[in-house]
């Protein structure tokens, strides 16, 4: 991707809102796109609506939000103000049913909320419309996608100074939009993350087991929870891809069984702070024990929160072809993040692994919590019932047959 | 965050002169994306003045742009029925309204089709927006958010500088108190009003270059001025800057030609050198220079938009009109000069409002100006007695 001009700021733009709305949300002819964005990300909602319009939308509806009228809420506002959702909008998002949603991270002023009373800034929530949001996700009637829309704020987060040029290139390197057709590119590749989670549904492992540099981790997987990549299909069959990027397959463990030693191997952002160096010890599923360089007191406040948030509920695999993983770089957010290489998560399990009702191995918390265990040094097998093991990553390398 | 005091002290006005602002009340910002600045600002006033919630919505020009581009005819002027609901909630709840304008990109969709510019807007959504009007559910206000985009086309460069110092002299932000300023304002107007009712005028003519125009009132027409007032009675005032005293006239009752004096920014287009000529109260013949199928499309929105729902009197003093600018900017332009709307009326202005006869009901309202140096304005008794009101830009009837 040429760096200089305006044209060529533009053109990215329109592909990359093209991916959002082709591949991402995949939207169908007739569809209302419903365009949720903050209003600094008004270039991104445009070249959205426009790339909306030309697949086939009936009609594509911009909400904007800002913080900054949020903040007036939180600071000036009564009380009564800070939870509610105005009737319109749960309307609104009742009328999401059937139709598309995209919607973009990527904050511009990470820090504009950091001088306000934060029980407040926790309270200023429209929950009535995240339960709409959810029962939509249960009921899969909905095509959606969430993209990050690069802005100074955040490349001074990546990178100590505003150089959005260059968030802007490792942005378009993950995404695939330096490709010559990125549309191409991502069918190829959500179709090779398809065959790997195909594989590994085959082979139906009973147990991974990890082992590097202060990792030596077993964990029980269910007979009953597939792998999946991050391609979703609505009730309907639609095929969605609700992250861009994604690089991952994830399967949500047996929370019952997990045993061992596990070393993160990448910082991880949380609560508005960094988490180095983290090492966690488990036994019979329960994380016993935190050890870390750096914010060992978020995790163990974050664990200490719900009985069942020190319990796995999600694995996921990432070789060293991720994009994201090759920039090197922490994103600082987990749309990101977390496609950088293998990871694990403690807190709840992922529903959609399962094809019927998930068991009593699925965890259930209130947390979520994704960490980085991956890269060259990290070695993962796939062991069957008697104990057999079958290499699955080396020298972060996939090493089943494609 | 360091907040801009100028703009702070203009939403501070806005919110308590302009749309007068009760505490617990719901207040609507509408604002274009490229207003965040002033409807942020807006939002932390209202929160101030005790708001109990404050809901911004933002449009985008661009957004409507790819609609009139790309979209199927049947959503071109379809109204999303959430954002139905949330008028009715507004006037459900009596909610005070800060309308914030000031088009970021004046031409930005004069390359479009104007019949299909014309057709794209939200009819219920307007309909419902003309009844909460007439039944004068809300206390609000319009204000212009100078932006770089409006500088440029004003002044042929982006001078924000110079569009912000001519915006705070016409909404008189540059007063010591501008609250006491828009008091002693209101009083004047008032005055004005006042006269032009103990009159009884039975129609206003209008006489100049290309115009000759006779604009019949009713017997119930009542001319105000600056300050409104609410059913409820809470007063606002609804546009800032404004110079007017205005009134509903019977809307079968226009007769001739008129020659606009200022070009019309309407929908994203230019509208220049309009002539409109009326036959029993309708336009019957629209011409321009540049623009005239925006004005043709809007006539074609409605059976009434085709009527008058205006007539406005302003005279030399105005502070718009002493800028010597076009702002291109109805809430500006109108109160530089005499103008007259077609389109729906205010019923505030009628002694019985919306149920009298002649009182136009329609989903547009856009004024057009019409008046200047050149142009003499009587007042016609019911006796045939003419009145002069207005000669050389100069009001006639003493403040």
């Amino acid at each position: 991707m040429g760096s200089g001009t305006d044209l060529d700021r533009d053109e990215r733009l329109e592909r990359y809102a093209e991916l959002a709305v082709r591949v991402g949300a995949n939207i169908e002819p007739g569809q209302t796109v419903f365009v949720q964005m903050i209003v600094e990300h008004a270039p991104f909602a445009r070249a959205v609506a426009r790339a909306a319009y030309a697949a086939g939308a009936r009609y594509v509806d911009v909400w904007y939000r800002d913080q900054h009228v949020r903040k007036a809420m939180i600071e000036h506002g009564p009380d009564s103000a800070l939870e509610h959702a105005p009737e319109w909008l749960k309307t609104k998002y009742g009328a999401f049913a059937g139709n598309a949603l995209i919607a973009s991270t990527g904050d511009p002023e990470p820090d504009l909320m950091s001088d306000l009373d934060g029980e407040r800034v926790g309270r200023a929530q429209m929950k009535e419309l995240s339960t709409i949001i959810q029962a939509h996700m249960v009921a899969r009637s909905l095509n959606w996608t969430g993209l990050a829309y690069p802005s100074e704020g955040w490349a001074t987060k990546v990178f100590g100074e505003p150089d959005l040029e260059r968030l802007w290139e490792a942005v378009a390197f993950c995404t695939r939009l330096d490709e010559p057709d990125p549309v191409a590119a991502w069918q190829e590749h959500m179709t090779r993350l398809e065959s790997r989670a195909a594989q590994l549904n085959e082979l139906s492992f009973d147990a991974l087991h990890y082992r590097g540099p202060g990792t030596d981790l077993t964990v029980g997987l269910l007979d009953d929870a597939r792998w999946l990549a991050a391609a979703f299909h609505t009730a309907s069959g639609r095929p969605y891809v609700p992250n861009i990027p994604t690089e991952e397959i994830f399967t949500t463990p047996d929370c019952r069984r997990a045993e061992g030693t596990i070393a993160s191997s990448r910082p991880l952002a949380l609560l508005g702070d960094v988490v180095d160096g983290l090492k966690l010890t488990v036994k019979d599923g329960r994380i016993v024990d935190v050890q870390a360089d750096h914010g060992a007191e978020l995790v163990r406040s974050q664990l200490a929160g719900d009985e069942r948030a020190p319990y796995f509920g999600e694995l996921a695999l990432v070789d060293g072809s991720s994009r994201v993983g090759q920039t090197g770089l922490t994103f600082f957010d987990t749309l990101f993040d977390e496609n950088a290489t293998c990871h694990i998560a403690y807190g709840f399990g992922i529903a959609e692994s399962f094809e019927g009702e998930p068991g009593e191995g699925m965890n259930v918390a209130n947390v979520h919590t994704d960490f980085m265990v991956g890269g060259p040094e990290l070695e993962i097998d796939g062991l069957d019932a008697d104990g057999h093991a079958t290499p699955i990553l080396r020298n972060d390398e996939w090493q089943l047959p494609e | 965050m360091t907040l801009d005091p100028r703009v702070e002290r203009y939403a501070e006005l806005a919110v308590r002169v302009g749309a007068n602002v009760q505490p617990g009340q719901l207040v609507e910002v509408l604002a274009h994306v490229e207003h965040a600045a002033v409807a942020r600002a807006v939002a932390r006033s209202a929160y101030r003045a005790g708001a109990g919630y404050v809901d911004v919505l933002y449009r985008d020009q661009h957004i409507r742009r790819a609609l009139i581009e790309h979209g199927s005819d049947d959503v071109l002027s379809w109204s999303p029925p959430w954002l139905l609901e949330r008028a009715k909630q507004i006037g459900d709840e009596n909610a005070a309204i800060v309308a914030l304008t000031g088009d970021a990109e004046p031409e930005l969709l004069s390359d479009l089709p104007g019949e299909r510019v014309g057709k794209a807007r939200m009819l219920d959504l307007l309909a419902e927006n003309n009844r909460q009007i007439n039944e004068q559910l809300n206390n609000w206000t319009v204000v212009g958010v100078p932006n770089a985009g409006w500088a440029k086309q004003m002044f042929g460069e982006p001078d924000l500088e110079r569009l912000w110092k001519a915006v705070e002299f016409c909404v008189r932000l540059d007063e010591p108190d501008p609250v006491a300023a828009w008091r002693a304002h209101v009083g004047r107007i008032g005055r004005r009003a006042t006269s032009l009712n103990d009159l009884q005028l039975d129609a206003i003519r209008f006489h100049g270059p290309g115009t000759d125009l006779t604009v019949g009132l009713l017997e119930e027409s009542r001319w105000q001025g600056v300050e409104s007032k609410t059913a409820q009675g809470l007063t606002y005032v609804a546009n800032m800057p404004t110079e007017e005293v205005f009134t509903t006239p019977n809307a079968a009752r226009t007769e001739g030609h008129v020659r606009s004096t200022r070009p019309l920014a309407l929908v994203g287009q230019i509208v220049r050198d309009l002539e409109v000529r009326f036959e029993a109260g309708r336009i019957v013949d629209v011409q321009a220079s540049e623009g005239a199928e925006v004005v043709r499309g809007e006539l074609k929105s409605d059976p009434r938009a085709a009527f008058l729902g205006e007539v406005s009197l302003v005279d030399g003093t105005s502070r718009i009109g002493q800028t010597g600018l076009t702002f291109f900017e109805t809430l500006f332009d109108e109160n530089a000069t005499c103008h007259v709307a077609y389109g729906s009326a205010y019923t505030e202005a009628v002694e019985g409002g919306a149920s009298v006869e002649g009182v136009n009901d329609s989903t547009v309202h856009t004024d057009f100006m019409i008046g200047g140096p050149e142009v003499n304005v009587d007042g016609v008794r019911r006796d045939g007695s003419v009145i002069p009101l207005l000669r050389d830009d100069v009001w006639q009837l003493g403040d």
